[in-house]
Formats: structure tokens, sequence, C-alpha cells
């Protein structure tokens, strides 16, 4: 064997994982472009699935080219996901149910909110449940998966005019810059919104990485609010995008538009 | 279980027990203390300004200057007095201040300066030119929430973010104890200061609940509900926080002067100033000290000394003053100082009283105190004051003061005992009271001795006793 049949395969590999490593951006940002419209997190959410599935795919295929069987490999992956999978089934709806009530959540911490039996204010909403404090100055804590089966009624004053937005900014992109232009994009928006309440940025929590926020704004006539939410997701990915430049510096999880749109699942009490 | 707390505004000073250990604070208040008078190129030229180097081999007057108001006079001096009490430890201050270096260290304090684009600067500058003229009733017609909406506001939010993203960096470099936030410009901090300990905001300027337009309210309460404590300067401003709604904890403590600062020369002294501003011996005056500012409201002092000018030949009006670093042309670009000069330098010509009214412009602290000395009175014209801290001043030289209604200290004057108070409706109330003074040495007298009594209370000892209790309370709390 010449040297050259040693080192082809290691070069096809290393050729493979480089056109995988393209793929999987070039299909981060065609989802992204593709969902500019959705709710910024899922938006985030679908460009991280689109990118992890190309690059997976990729990975087999490069493997293979080094020798090794990759069906025993896919074989392997799969039985230990559905060991996951069934191991920790309850755990995982409750995050799941988290993902989404983050999103399309019809309360947050601060609102008082009522479901099944329980009443009270929201004082914190982890991975796993919503903890209320109860009128009695008990504390309740309810699985997020309850709230995805469960009509959740929000009795907080002007709840109904009220729509948050979490979004996500990479480090990249510069908060005071972005709100600032966000702001005036919103302005164009004013006759359709509370004109007492102009929107609030308000941080959540920051990592090297990113900076989870969320944007509130105050409706002015309840059934306005799907379009509004979208439109001002359209304005909040532009922001973003405008805020990055021409190239994103980093490849963070990047906040495409889109909007709560609260009303959406119907178990769900307006926001 | 505990009983939930109890929510205390309290108008006089918290009792409690001062803080054990020096406090680490962060500061933040537009105006900077220092304005940089060196050209760019030697600002450039100077020492690396990270870490402890004062600013040393630079010149006041020539290099830098103190910029005049509340800055200068009330904070600067209530962190030097609570950092060598030890009630300070680290402190930092971060500024408004495009033309300075980006940090310098001056008597143990960092100073951080925040730059703005100029097109920022100015949608900046006028959206807090709209709060302060409707919080000083200015007005003439009620504002509405366009300007919430407006891309200046997008630009005053951006300052106040920048602000508050400068804040948490230093945070993460200092772990500060407490967040001392100043001056209404810079009220949105509180909620885009992203921490979880104790956040401090002082209001400065009159607090009217009526005066706030009705649709900024809202806004208005948001902002200040983000604060742990917002401190006012008169119990009369406490009481119109509440009545506005605010669900918050609030304090007053009286604005103050450090009476150390304030020397009385000997009539020799005083004289020799007086002449060098053009007064001759022994001529009286009426001195009236503030900012080229309409808010001032010098043109009521000269209409209402026109009114007894003619039966007093030898008084004279002097208007001692500047404009400020937000007014004058220097600071955020606006000339509105030099503009309310020429007008009243206008309706002077026009009632005739060009040998009797004198514009002296800024003069210094050893000027000011032969002023004061030489005075028959310390008059206090403005249309709307949050305090009055000249009134003290005068206080401190012994001077029976006269003082609009409107104007905050008015609280602490009881009319015809230590000074006098006059209703700015009114048009001839001025003038009666200043004849008035004007007819009775001993009147003077009295209400200028007792006037040194009352300014105890806006001394900087009661207020730095005053603050350190209220940190100490915060953080204990």
């Amino acid at each position: 064997m010449t040297l050259l049949e040693l080192l082809l395969p290691v070069l096809y590999f290393a050729l493979i994982i480089a056109i995988t490593a393209l793929s999987a951006r070039l299909a981060s940002i065609a989802v992204g472009r593709l969902m500019s419209r959705s709710a910024p997190q899922v938006a985030a959410g679908a460009r991280r699935f689109a990118a992890i599935l190309v690059a997976l795919v990729g990975s087999v295929l490069a493997i293979q080219e080094l020798g090794i069987n990759s069906a025993i490999l896919l074989l392997v992956v799969a039985f230990f996901g559905v060991a996951v999978l069934i191991a920790l089934r309850e755990q995982l709806e409750n995050f799941g149910a988290k993902y989404f009530t983050d999103i399309y959540s019809p309360y947050k911490v601060g609102d008082s909110i009522r479901i099944r039996e329980h009443s009270g204010k929201v004082i914190e909403i982890n991975a796993t449940s919503t903890v209320l404090i109860t009128p009695d100055d008990q504390l309740v804590s309810i699985p997020n998966s309850v709230f995805m089966r469960e009509v959740v009624v929000n009795t907080s004053p002007q709840a109904w005019q009220e729509l948050t937005i979490p979004l996500s900014i990479g480090s990249g992109v510069d908060l005071p810059t972005f709100e600032s232009d966000l702001m005036r994009s919103l302005g164009k928006l004013r006759l359709r919104l509370d004109r007492r309440y102009p929107p609030v940025l308000t941080i959540k929590s920051r990592t090297v990485l990113s900076t989870e926020l969320t944007l509130t704004i105050m409706l002015r006539r309840p059934e306005e609010r799907e379009p509004l939410a979208t439109e001002v997701a359209k304005r909040v990915s532009e922001a973003i995008q405008r805020a990055q430049g021409p190239r994103p510096r980093t490849p963070t999880p990047k906040p495409s538009p889109a909007a709560a749109e609260a009303g959406s699942a119907p178990s769900k009490a307006p926001h | 279980m505990a009983p939930p707390p109890t929510r205390r505004n309290s108008a006089a000073p918290t009792r409690a027990a001062l803080p054990t250990e020096p406090i680490s604070l962060c500061i933040n208040t537009q105006t900077p203390l220092l304005q940089f008078l060196m050209p760019p190129q030697k600002r450039e030229l100077m020492p690396p300004m990270e870490g402890n180097t004062d600013l040393v081999g630079l010149v006041e007057g020539v290099d830098y200057r103190y910029s005049p108001g509340g800055v200068t006079r009330m904070v600067f001096p209530l962190v030097r007095r609570l950092l060598e009490s030890g009630v300070l430890g680290e402190t930092d201050w971060i500024s408004l201040n495009p033309t300075a270096p980006p940090m310098v260290r001056f008597h143990g304090v960092t100073l951080h300066s925040m730059a703005l684009e100029p097109s920022r600067m100015a949608n900046y500058a006028r959206v807090k030119e709209s709060i302060w003229g409707a919080v000083h009733g200015l007005d003439s017609e009620d504002p509405d929430e366009a300007m919430f909406w407006s891309p200046d506001f997008s630009d005053y939010g951006y300052y106040n973010r920048i602000t508050a993203e400068r804040m948490r960096q230093l945070d993460a470099q200092h772990d500060f104890d407490l967040f001392y936030i100043h001056d209404f410009q810079q009220l949105p901090v509180g909620e885009m200061l992203d921490t979880l300990k104790p956040k401090l905001f002082r209001w400065h300027i009159p607090f009217d609940e009526g005066q706030i337009p009705r649709p900024w309210k809202e806004q208005l309460s948001r902002y200040l509900n983000s604060y742990d404590v917002v401190v006012v300067s008169t119990s009369g401003y406490l009481k119109e926080l509440q009545a506005f709604g605010h669900t918050g904890e609030a304090r007053r403590i009286y604005p103050y002067v450090d009476p150390s600062d304030f020397s009385r020369p000997s009539p020799e002294a005083a004289e020799a100033i007086c002449r060098r501003h053009g007064l001759s011996a022994e001529q009286p005056f009426v001195l009236v000290v503030g900012r080229m500012d309409p808010m001032k409201g010098q043109d009521r002092a000269i209409r209402a000394f026109a009114s007894v000018a003619g039966d007093y030949p030898e008084l004279q009006l002097v208007l001692v003053g500047n404009g400020s670093f937000s007014s004058a042309g220097k600071g955020l670009g606006l000339s509105k100082s030099s503009q309310w000069r020429a007008e009243l330098e206008a309706q002077v010509r026009l009632l005739g009283l060009e040998s009797r009214v004198l514009f002296t412009g800024h003069v210094g602290q050893s000027d000011l105190d032969g002023l004061y000395e030489r005075c028959e009175m310390t008059l206090l014209p403005s249309v709307r004051e949050g305090f009055g801290l000249v009134v003290v001043e005068g206080w401190l030289h012994h001077k029976p003061v006269l003082v609009t209604r409107r104007a905050g200290v008015a609280e602490l004057i009881k009319d015809g005992r230590n000074g006098m108070v006059f209703d700015p409706e009114q048009p001839d109330g001025l003038a009666t009271k200043m004849r008035k003074l004007l007819e009775s040495a001993s009147l003077r007298r009295r209400l200028g001795t007792a006037g040194a009594t009352t300014a105890r209370q806006c001394s900087i000892e009661a207020a730095a006793l005053a603050e350190a209790r209220l940190f100490a309370e915060v953080l204990e709390s």
C-alpha cells in the first residue's frame, strides 16, 4: 500500500468535514431566512436543528471514508437516543413545554394566573416547572407540561394588551445600537400600540455567546395581536441583521424575526 | 411566618446604624464633575489614565475646570466626605463627557466619561429639555406621548443604555455594593441596569404630581419603581411622589452645602471684591445668584427692582451666573444661557436701568463670598426651583433671603422669621417684600441670623449622615 493510498481516505475525510461545516452554515442561514416571520426563538431553534442535521449526515459520510461501518455507529446512536427518551420522558416533556411556553406563553414572571384549581403570582419559570405564590403565601410548583394541556387564565391587569417576544442576540451585536434602532423601527407602529407604553427591552440573561432579551409591547386592540406579532417579529429580525452588519462575527444562535403568536394555542388565554 | 416588610417613606433621615465596612459605590450623573479645557492633542498626550493615575500636573482653570452646579457643589463634596469618613471604599463615577479622557482618577474617585455622537447628542438633549420644561411647568401646552415614540427618544434611550452597560461592565470588575443614579436625565438607567444589587435614585428637580404630564405618568412611574429607593429634596416632594402613586421606598434628604467652602471675608476684602466687579464702596445691592436660564426668573427680579429703584437711587441689582453644563455652548451644544442673557439685557435697556443692573457672569468662590458678604439681601426669583442652595449660601453669610414660594427651600422658611417668601403669581409681591426688607436694617439682621441657624439643616454633615444611614439601611434591609 502506497503512502498516497493511506492518505487518500484521510484527505477525503477532511474534505467532507470541511464541506459539511460549510453546508451546515448555509443550511442554517437558509432556514433562518425561510423562517424570518416566525418567533425569534423558534427560528433560532430551527437553524440550530438544520445545522446539526447537516453536520450529522456529513459526519457519517466522512466516517465511511475511513472504512468504519457507519451502520453500526448509527445503530448505537439510535439505541442511545431511544434509551435517553425512555429514561427522561417526563423531564423532556417539561423541557419541551418550557421551550414552547417561553415563546407562546400567555404569562410571564410577575403575572397573576389561574390554572386548574391553583391561582397566584408567577415567581419563577424554570426548566421543569412554573412556581406560583398563592394569596395565602403558599408555593405551588406546576410542571410545565401541564401548561401545554390546561387552560391558563392570566388575571393580571392589562394582560390582554401585553405582547412579550423573547429574542436572543449574539455577542457581536451591540445592544444599545440594536435597541435604539429597534425602537425607531417600532415607532412606526405607534398607531397600533398603546402610546402610553413605549416598547421595553428587558435583559433576561447573558452568556459569553449571547444575550437573552424580552421585548414587551402594549397593544391597542386585542384583535390586532397576531398581525402585530408578525410585523414586530419582522422588525426585530431586520434590526438584528442591521446590527450584525453584512457578515455575522460568530455563528451564535441568531434570532431571526418573528413574534409570539400568543393565542395560537387554543387552550391558552390571550397573552 | 415572617410578617411582610412594611414600606417606609420617611421625611426624616432614618436612624439606621452606619455602614460597618467601606461601601463600593458606582455613581452616575449626567453632568460630569470636570470639564477638560486643554486641546484634544494635549488630551491624547496625557499620561495613561488607567489605574490609579491622578490628575497630576494638570492645572485647574487651565487644563480643566469644575462643572458649575449641583454635581460640583453637592455630589462631589458628599463623595469626598464619605470617602474620608470610611463609609465609601472603591468609588466609580460615570458621566456624559464627550471631550474628556475615558477614565481619570481624581481625589480617590475614578471618573468615567461617556461619549455620544453629535447627532445622538442633539436628540438626547431635546428629550431631556422637554422633560425639564414639563416638570418645571415651562411648557405652554401639555405634552403628549409623542415624545416616547420619536427618534429623539430612541437616542435618549441609547445614552441611558450605554451608561447602564458601562456600569454593568464596571460592576463585573469591582463588584459594587450599590448604584446611585442622580439626575432625571438618567432615570431609565435603573430599569436598564440588570443587577440584583440595590439601586438608588436621587431626583434633584421639583416633583409636583400635578406638573407631570398625564400621558407620561405610566412611563415615569415604571422608571421610578425600578429603583430600591428614590430620594427627593423636600418633604413636599415626598408627599407629591406618594400622590403620584409611587409604590416603592422614598426618602427626603435636603440638599446641602459644605460650610467650610464658604469664608466670610473682612469688610475691606469684600469692598475690594465689589470694586473689582464695578460696585463702589458702600453701594447697596440686591444679589441674585443663578445660571442664566429663564427658569431662574431673573426677569422677575429686574421688574421688581425697577419698581423700587426710584426710591433707592444708590441701590444696584447684581446678577451672578453663566450657563450650566447643559445650557452653555460648551456643554451639550445649546446656547440657552446666552440667549437668555441677551433678553435680560434688552429688558434692562427698555427699563432704562443700564447703570443699575450688573451682569457679572460666572465668578469664583472667593468673589462670590465677597458679594454675599456685602449684599443687602439674597433674592431667589425662580419660576420653579428644585431646592435653591443659593438661599443656604446667603444664610451662611447671615443675609436675609427673599424666596419664591415655588422653590423647594421655601418649606424651610417661616415668613418674617428666617426669611421672606413671595408668591410669584402676584406681580407686586416681590417688590413689596423687597421694599420691606430695604426699609429695615434690624429686620435684615434678624432674618439673617435666624437663617444661619436654619442653614444647619442643609449642611454636608447632616446630609452625609443621612446618606450613610440610607446606604446602610438599603444594604441591610
